[in-house]
């Protein structure tokens, strides 16, 4: 009976092409706006790491004396000072950890085909890699020999290889940072990352950096943060060597705890850490107060998705329900003017459930065509926000899920919209006409 | 076959209440062909619908073929209209997107029928009423007389013992009138027991029985039997 529906449908939309197409029309504007806006949001709050974005904790310890205040909802600074990131980095737990710090240099090779670049850099500790689950297209992250000597070594993204390398294995090449050259260990596949989560300074949804270095070479070169450097107390520091020792925060930290048991132990070792350094007039605090956040929560935390964005979507989604009200009204002059058809259909052994599924599955119909033509209206629009802002280039796209959910959508809506019309036309009394008639 | 004890059907409106049938009771048998007249406004539309179960009665009984009608749902009520009862109505209310086969087609869908048995029964039906090189036109390319022959064809697909015909000629020439009703006598001599309304009384002369409808009850009756005429002031 679905087919014969379907065929009826089509029947009817074809026998009303105008009023039909508006109606499409109607749907696929709604659905159009809806899903551009939708689509950006959904992927602004996507899981960036779903596999693991509970198992990955951005560590804060709240550093300030007591009576300083910062700017975040609970009063917690984002990052960590220098000489507790190397704290922590060289504890004695087993879990995985990463420092890291955005810089960037002037790129070039030793070969006048290549214009010199500025390349954003991360300055990181090799468990990086593995925590984020980067993959390698040729060779593999500094050893933590390379680590712990400050090695002039680089981890390059597959764009830039392909860029300074033709798509070439370049491990063992060197290149030049600045005025010093660094030898490649290892190249990236290709990171679509829509949100920046690991460093949400400067920016959740930039780029990811295209050179991945040692953190011990910040010291060594005494490499200056291209991200947000805070303080909460006056500080003199005329040199690196006193940047690294003050209370200024700028180093972003993460620390992978695969079960409750391990993130237990490192809640214990992190107010241990901090007892220990009270004795050393640090944390002048009477509550010692750390924060782990997985992946998720550290989203939530730095408003990744703005109260605008939720605002443009309740926005667009009314719009949709605008777009429906005239479809109801449609909806209603064209299937009553189908009463006395109805009327028929009944005389000769419809039930009122047969008629009302027929004209839902008519709604539904409806749903889909301008479901359909909204994906298409979606993408224009989703092109116009990716043209607006560089960074909107990864954001403004459907995924699968976006593509799947544009026609239900679409359908659930017009069959909300249709359930009135439905209801109203097969309840109606058949006997009066199939006299008028 | 049907069976209506002391049926009332009410109209309400904020001003006005209307009794469209009162007490009215009838018993009509397996076989019979019945005519029923009446000035306009005397019930008998009201009296067809709630026979075809398109109109639901406020007291009294209707059995119909033993159901209890007034006991049903509406599901239950479309399944016993759809099995038993077939339509056949003065505008002939064929569907105009559908072809002949397609209008022939509708109740036999809502029976569930399978397509093969479907195809057979219309075929058949369209070569009964002479139709059968005409199934793939839509109603508009028919005259008046061809159309009631489709609806009378659409009646017969679903092979029901009672057919309901309000005005079938009331729309037709006086040529395509008398066809139609050699063709629901053909009906009536294969089995099916018929129900017809009309203002035309030589036509109503020509079925065994009537009846006639005035104020909502039935105020005569009067049956054929060859040459002879008998009248009843009762319904059974």
């Amino acid at each position: 009976m679905f087919i014969h529906y379907l065929d009826l449908s089509w029947r009817s939309f074809k026998r009303t092409p105008l009023v039909s197409f508006l109606m499409v029309l109607a749907i696929a504007i709604g659905i159009g706006i809806t899903m551009t806006s939708l689509s950006v949001y959904h992927m602004m709050s996507a899981d960036p790491i779903p596999e693991k974005s509970s198992q990955l904790y951005s560590v804060q310890l709240q550093t300030m004396d007591d009576g300083s205040t910062w700017w975040t909802e609970d009063n917690m600074p984002l990052q960590l000072t220098y000489q507790d990131a190397e704290n922590l980095l060289n504890a004695p737990t087993s879990e995985k950890k990463v420092a890291m710090m955005r810089t960037g240099f002037s790129v070039y090779l030793d070969s006048d085909k290549i214009k010199p670049f500025i390349g954003n850099a991360r300055m990181t500790t090799p468990d990086f890699f593995s925590m984020f689950n980067l993959s390698f297209l040729y060779g593999g992250a500094w050893s933590k020999e390379q680590e712990n000597s400050a090695a002039p070594v680089v981890v390059i993204t597959k764009e830039i290889n392909d860029k300074l390398f033709a798509g070439q294995n370049s491990v063992g090449e060197l290149i030049y940072l600045d005025d010093a050259s660094y030898q490649v260990v290892g190249v990236i596949n290709h990171w679509p990352l829509n949100i920046k989560y690991y460093d949400l300074n400067n920016g959740a949804f930039n780029q990811v950096e295209e050179l991945f270095m040692p953190f011990s070479l910040i010291k060594a070169k005494e490499l200056v943060s291209w991200g947000n450097s805070n303080g909460w107390k006056h500080e003199n520091t005329p040199t690196f060597a006193d940047k690294l020792q003050s209370e200024q925060v700028w180093i972003q930290f993460w620390a992978e705890l695969n079960t409750l048991e391990q993130k237990k132990v490192y809640q214990n070792y992190l107010l241990a850490y901090m007892q220990e350094q009270q004795k050393r007039g640090r944390f002048n605090r009477k509550e010692l107060e750390y924060k782990l956040r997985d992946v998720n929560q550290w989203m939530q935390y730095n408003n990744v998705v703005t109260e605008d964005n939720k605002i443009l979507v309740g926005l667009s989604f009314m719009f949709l329900g605008v777009c429906l009200a005239n479809i109801l009204g449609l909806l209603l002059a064209k299937f009553l003017r189908r009463a006395p058809e109805v009327g028929v259909r009944r005389a000769l052994g419809a039930s009122k459930r047969q008629i009302f599924l027929q004209h839902l599955v008519e709604v539904a119909m409806l749903g889909f065509i301008g479901g359909m033509l909204g994906i298409v209206l979606a993408q224009l629009g989703l092109m116009g926000v990716g043209q607006s802002y560089d960074y909107y280039e990864n954001l403004a796209t459907m995924d699968l899920t976006m593509l799947l959910s544009a026609p239900l959508i679409a359908i659930t809506t017009c069959i909300l919209a249709g359930l009135y019309p439905a209801w109203l036309v097969c309840k109606t009394n058949p006997a009066i006409y199939l006299k008028s008639q | 076959m049907l069976q209506m004890n002391n049926v009332s059907k009410v109209y309400q409106t904020e001003m006005v209440q209307t009794h469209a049938l009162r007490d009215f009771n009838l018993h009509v048998n397996e076989g019979e062909f019945i005519a029923v007249t009446g000035p306009s406004g005397s019930g008998k539309t009201t009296f067809l619908n709630i026979a075809g179960m398109l109109e639901p009665f406020n007291e009294g009984e209707y059995l119909l073929d033993g159901v209890d009608v007034g006991r049903l749902n509406d599901n239950q009520r479309a399944d016993l209209r759809n099995q038993k009862i077939g339509f056949i109505f003065q505008g002939f209310n064929l569907i105009p997107d559908l072809n002949l086969y397609e209008n022939i087609e509708v109740p036999l869908r809502y029976r569930g029928i399978k397509a093969n048995e479907r195809k057979r029964r219309i075929e058949q039906c369209l070569e009964q009423v002479g139709l059968a090189s005409r199934a793939k036109h839509i109603p508009q390319q028919l005259s008046g007389g061809q159309q009631q022959r489709v609806a009378i064809a659409r009646a017969l697909a679903g092979e029901p013992r009672f057919l309901l015909a309000d005005e079938p000629t009331g729309n037709l020439d006086s040529l395509m009138a008398r066809q139609v009703m050699e063709l629901l006598e053909q009906i009536n001599r294969d089995g099916a027991t018929i129900v017809m309304v009309t203002h035309d009384s030589e036509l109503a002369r020509r079925a065994p029985r009537n009846i006639q409808v005035v104020d909502g009850q039935l105020a005569d009756f009067t049956l054929y039997q060859g040459a002879q005429t008998i009248k009843t002031a009762s319904g059974v």
